[in-house]
């Protein structure tokens, strides 16, 4: 590499990118130079002084221009009179930094005192006590006692709600702004400020409802103290107290990698998710998390879950045992003559593969995705994706981001983040094209606009310079992000081909960070198509007439077959439910294993957090039971041997497994590890980073374009909002205020 | 030599005797333990208290961190929040759950020095015993004292404002006494 | 409304900044609110917010910031003193301490007859000066108590 900066951080040699701060170049090497307002991820300000060191540069003699060397032919280095800041210094060719000497500690040690001025010192009910920066900067680098008096300290609100999620102690906040600029850089909404200014400084928000973001939770990961509290984890247990698991959010189809924290709670007696926090995947989410995420997690322990299997006797539900209910189920699946699943896109792959091997063992069954829309386009999304190695962070100056029919901070929120930063941070061009106005508009340098409904029309006629072949060409990488929204199935594919159309016509096919990238409703669209895909599918949503139906994590779906017998198998008593002749109780995400497959078409595993419910069962383990009273010798003790048989199956999982799905890899910045002032409270990838499947080239031909539609089937894409009312969501009381 | 053995061994009888009579006449070192209890050292570390203000409330504030200091891992806090209307401690936390297991307490008295407020106090003058597993985990109701006399029990109602701080800083040390 | 009474004024201000820089315009803007409502109320915060298409928390940092826009309704007279550290080396805390008590209220507060407010402020620039304070627009220097008496009498008249 030849932008290579060479310096030397107390005597140790680094070479670094040129533009790195010495606070990163230091943290390279594990040299720690503490810091509160500096955050890898946000912009440098240099507020709080706490990573003060001394600096100098190669001395140079003024009349040669010439580096000067003493008698050992050392050069000499000028140190700078005084102290300078880490976090705002960019590394120079030669330059010198002392990060221990007795200057740098007592800087230290001021500092800290002055921070500690009026800190209220409530470690003890502070819910970032256990995990935060100011307890442990201070034990490290603090003076033992303060000059300062205690009676003397400023008091102000302890319990300010900025909106109803997170909350602001006033006392504690020691203005380093990371939550502002966290608002401003990175989510873009202003609303965070400071306002007054000198010792009466603190922060406000006026927006209606205050704190109105969707990433309003990371503030409060980043918090370098505990200013910024969320209340779903108010006073809810001590951080070391946590027991913690990896886990993947499967509420869109970004996938985010999530850390659970649990804790046994003697109200229900059983463990029960504490918090959601991110996990770091500088692929996926980098470290950050969308509100819905954090603070949806409530259903799992909801009181209304499904604790044991229901039977139909007499026109009324009725509590069974397993053995009966799955005795009946599989009488009836043994005596149909068709059967169908209806496999719901939240379900994990392994259990959509072992019922969709079930179903297909009958002459006439056939397996489907729920809600069945995304099956329309789901396989060009598959064949024509992003690349292997596609990285939203390597999108950049060159690259053309078109979004079409979608809204990304609604349907993903986190690739909003990812795709403005790309935008805005980088360069990158960025075309929107929707019915209505979106939060990517602000950054667009084209807009174009279609009646709602008609996206595929507008993309097959548009004369859009912006989207011309020669443009589209001339791009370094061209990457359509598109959704369904308000689409019937004919014009949702028909988008999809002719945007598939573009990329093979500007030769864009097989870059890693070119191709399509769905906004899928749910987190495991992609897996469960990939799964339905192979075998008698029907990606057609005709309502379809069966002797038996089986519908497995469908909530309240409008695409239910027509079944003389249906089983449901779900966590809670849907209207679907109600009607069925048995119910299954099943396990949510966090109290089994498996892997779900994002839009992009990363696999990925989450890890069993917390213990069943009632009698509660996997799906896997319901329709495994099912089948060996049918008669099949299956014998698989656990997901990871569904998976092993999946991969074996479906030709695009070939070559996965469970141990290649939990490697990680290093990462940068640094995340989650003893040094939670750098990045904040996230937590490190200890679960895997999980691996994207390569799309098929063999399926890559020119497509051919759809017939222009004149009329609209009953299915359309509903326009998805991430608060809107829904089976998991109303069950979080924090979010109540938040649904729509 | 056989014969003056014999002798000898004959008289260890009276003495028994008069052994057992001296001792008739002895107060017994033996107390009637539990209706009879000797007095402890002030320092002996016996059950747990949790203590509370003069004014009734109650000191502990749900830090738990008297549970991430015992080595048996004996404690379970759970914490929530105080209001105006329904205060049990100063500041906003206070123990809603606060739980020892008697048989897992080595009463080693750690949680006394990791205590912020002074709540939990292991005093010489109770000690744990019970019949069932189950009744030696005590709960906040057996191990919180009884207000002071003219106090009310908590929650209490107070006045917003009066109770705002969890930690009442300690007098400093008068170290010219 | 602001933008309906001040509609030319607002469109002169606007003009001055490129359309693409609307947020430019939020102090002027903040002018024309506290010139109508007296103070910058939280509606004109609003108001303003929308006029220059950026967050009503981003205007009221901006009034925060500043020592010449108020949170709160003030009297006619704004008394401004600095107590900066120059300041007070030449007595500027005696002398604040000296206005408090004349006037009856603390830092902050107005008189009851809603004629004067007193302000602890931040740099005037006239620390050479010192005590100073500033009476709306108009700069008094090196005050005494006995200045600053008749001051409060002259005000009191107008």
């Amino acid at each position: 590499m030849a932008d290579l900066v060479n310096l030397t951080i107390d005597g140790k040699a680094v070479a670094v990118p040129k533009g790195t701060l010495i606070v990163d170049a230091a943290k390279t090497i594990q040299n720690d130079i503490p810091v509160f307002c500096y955050h890898p991820k946000l912009k440098p300000v240099g507020m709080c002084r706490m990573c003060l060191v001394e600096i100098g540069t190669p001395k140079m003699d003024p009349a040669t221009r010439q580096v000067v060397k003493d008698d050992k032919g050392v050069v000499v280095i000028a140190w700078q009179p005084k102290l300078n800041t880490a976090c705002t210094t960019p590394v120079s060719e030669g330059m010198a930094v002392r990060t221990q000497t007795t200057v740098v500690s007592d800087a230290r040690e001021d500092v800290l005192e002055f921070l500690l001025t009026s800190h209220p010192l409530d470690c003890p009910i502070c819910d970032k006590g256990g995990e935060c920066p100011l307890q442990n900067l201070t034990l490290e680098h603090g003076p033992g006692n303060s000059r300062f008096e205690y009676e003397n300290k400023q008091h102000n609100a302890k319990h300010v709600p900025l909106g109803d999620l997170i909350y602001l102690d006033r006392e504690r906040c020691i203005q380093c702004s990371r939550c502002i600029r966290f608002q401003d850089d990175i989510a873009d909404d202003h609303v965070l400020q400071f306002h007054e200014r000198g010792r009466h400084m603190e922060i406000i928000t006026l927006s209606e409802p205050g704190f109105d973001s969707y990433f309003s939770g990371n503030t409060s990961d980043i918090c370098p103290v505990g200013a910024l509290t969320t209340a779903d984890f108010r006073f809810k247990a001590r951080p070391w107290e946590l027991g913690s698991s990896p886990s993947v959010c499967n509420h869109c189809a970004v996938g985010c990698n999530t850390t659970l924290n649990t804790r046994l709670d003697t109200k229900t007696g059983i463990n029960e998710i504490k918090r959601v926090m991110p996990r770091q995947n500088e692929q996926v989410n980098e470290i950050w998390l969308c509100d819905k995420g954090r603070f949806v997690h409530h259903y799992t322990r909801a009181g209304d879950r499904l604790q044991k299997p229901l039977i139909r006797q007499n026109g009324q539900l009725v509590e069974t045992t397993w053995e009966r209910a799955l005795d009946l189920v599989s009488s009836k699946l043994l005596g149909a003559s068709s059967v169908a699943a209806v496999i719901g896109d939240r379900i994990a792959n392994e259990d959509a593969h072992l019922l969709t091997k079930l179903v297909n063992s009958n002459a006439k069954g056939e397996t489907r995705l729920s809600p069945a829309l995304p099956a329309s386009y789901a396989d060009l999304a598959r064949d024509y994706g992003v690349g292997v190695g596609f990285d939203m962070k390597q999108l950049g100056k060159g690259d053309v981001i078109v979004v079409v029919n979608g809204d990304v901070e609604e349907q993903a929120p986190v690739w909003f983040l990812r795709l403005r930063q790309a935008v805005v941070d980088r360069g990158a061009k960025l075309i929107v094209s929707n019915h209505r106005g979106t939060k990517l508009h602000r950054y667009a340098a084209h807009i174009a606009r279609y009646e709602q409904g008609m996206a595929a029309q507008w993309a097959a006629q548009t004369d859009d310079a912006a989207l011309s072949t020669e443009e589209l060409t001339k791009a370094r990488n061209v990457l359509f992000v598109f959704g369904d929204e308000k689409l019937d199935a004919v014009s949702a594919r028909g988008l999809a081909q002719i945007l598939v159309g573009k990329l093979v016509a500007a030769g864009q096919i097989g870059k890693p960070n070119s191709g399509l990238l769905p906004l899928y409703p749910h987190g495991n669209t992609q897996g469960v198509f990939d799964i339905v895909a192979g075998t008698r599918h029907s990606g057609n949503p005709g309502v379809l007439s069966v002797d038996v139906a089986w519908l497995v994590g469908v909530g309240d779906t409008s695409d239910a077959p027509k079944a003389r017998f249906s089983v449901v198998s779900e966590l809670f008593m849907t209207a679907l439910a109600s009607v069925a002749d048995v119910v299954l109780p099943a396990l949510s995400f966090a109290e089994r294993e498996g892997t779900y497959t994002s839009g992009d078409r990363r696999v990925q595993r989450f890890y069993r957090a917390l213990p069943a419910v009632g009698q509660a069962k996997p799906d896997w383990w319901a329709v495994q039971e099912v089948a060996r009273r049918m008669g099949f010798v299956w014998n698989f003790a656990s997901p990871a041997q569904i998976f092993t048989d999946l991969a074996a199956n479906v030709s695009y999982y070939s070559g996965l497994g469970y141990e290649v799905l939990a490697k990680t890899e290093s990462q940068w910045p640094p995340v989650g590890r003893d040094d939670l002032y750098y990045g904040g409270t996230g937590y490190e990838n200890d679960g895997g980073i999980g691996v994207r499947y390569a799309s098929n080239p063999s399926v890559i031909s020119a497509p051919t374009l759809p017939k222009m539609i004149t009329s609209m089937s009953d299915l359309k894409g509903p326009a998805r909002k991430l608060y809107q009312t829904g089976e998991l969501i109303k069950r979080s009381d924090v979010m109540q205020t938040h649904i729509e | 030599m056989a014969e003056a053995s014999a002798i000898s061994k004959l008289m260890r009888i009276p003495v028994g005797f008069a052994t057992v009579l001296k001792t008739l006449l002895k107060k017994p070192v033996t107390v009637q333990y539990p209706d009879e209890q000797r007095p402890m050292s002030a320092r002996f570390r016996g059950r747990h208290h949790l203590k509370r203000y003069e004014n009734g409330l109650e000191r502990c504030i749900g830090c738990a961190l008297c549970a991430a200091a015992c080595p048996a891992d004996a404690i379970y806090v759970e914490a929530s929040e105080n209001t105006n209307e329904q205060r049990f401690s100063p500041g906003e936390r206070y123990s809603k759950t606060y739980e020892i297991n008697m048989l897992r307490c080595i009463f080693c008295g750690y949680c006394e020095d990791a205590c912020p407020t002074n709540a939990i106090v292991l005093e010489p003058i109770e000690f744990p015993t019970g019949y069932t597993r189950e009744g030696m985990i005590y709960t906040k109701q057996m191990l919180l004292e009884v207000p002071p006399t003219g106090t009310p029990a908590t929650p209490q109602v107070t006045q917003p404002g009066t109770f705002d701080r969890p930690i009442i800083p300690f007098p400093a040390i008068d170290s010219s006494v | 409304m602001l933008k309906d009474k001040y509609k030319d004024r607002i469109a002169a201000i606007f003009a001055k900044y490129p359309p693409e820089r609307k947020r430019s315009a939020v102090m002027p803007l903040l002018d024309i609110a506290q010139e109508e409502y007296g103070y910058c109320t939280e509606e004109a915060m609003r108001e303003v917010a929308e006029l220059c298409g950026i967050d009503p928390t981003e205007v009221k940092s901006v009034v925060g910031f500043y020592t010449m826009y108020y949170e709160k309704k003030v009297g006619k007279y704004v008394i401004d003193v600095c107590d900066d550290l120059p300041c007070v080396l030449r007595g500027a805390d005696k002398f604040v301490n000296y206005c408090e008590q004349k006037l009856g209220i603390k830092a902050g507060e107005t008189t009851p007859d809603g004629k004067i407010t007193l302000n602890v402020v931040m740099c005037l620039a006239a620390c050479d000066r010192a005590p100073m304070c500033q009476v709306n627009t108009a700069y008094h220097y090196d005050l005494t108590p006995d200045k600053f008496d008749k001051l409060v009498i002259e005000l009191k008249k107008g």
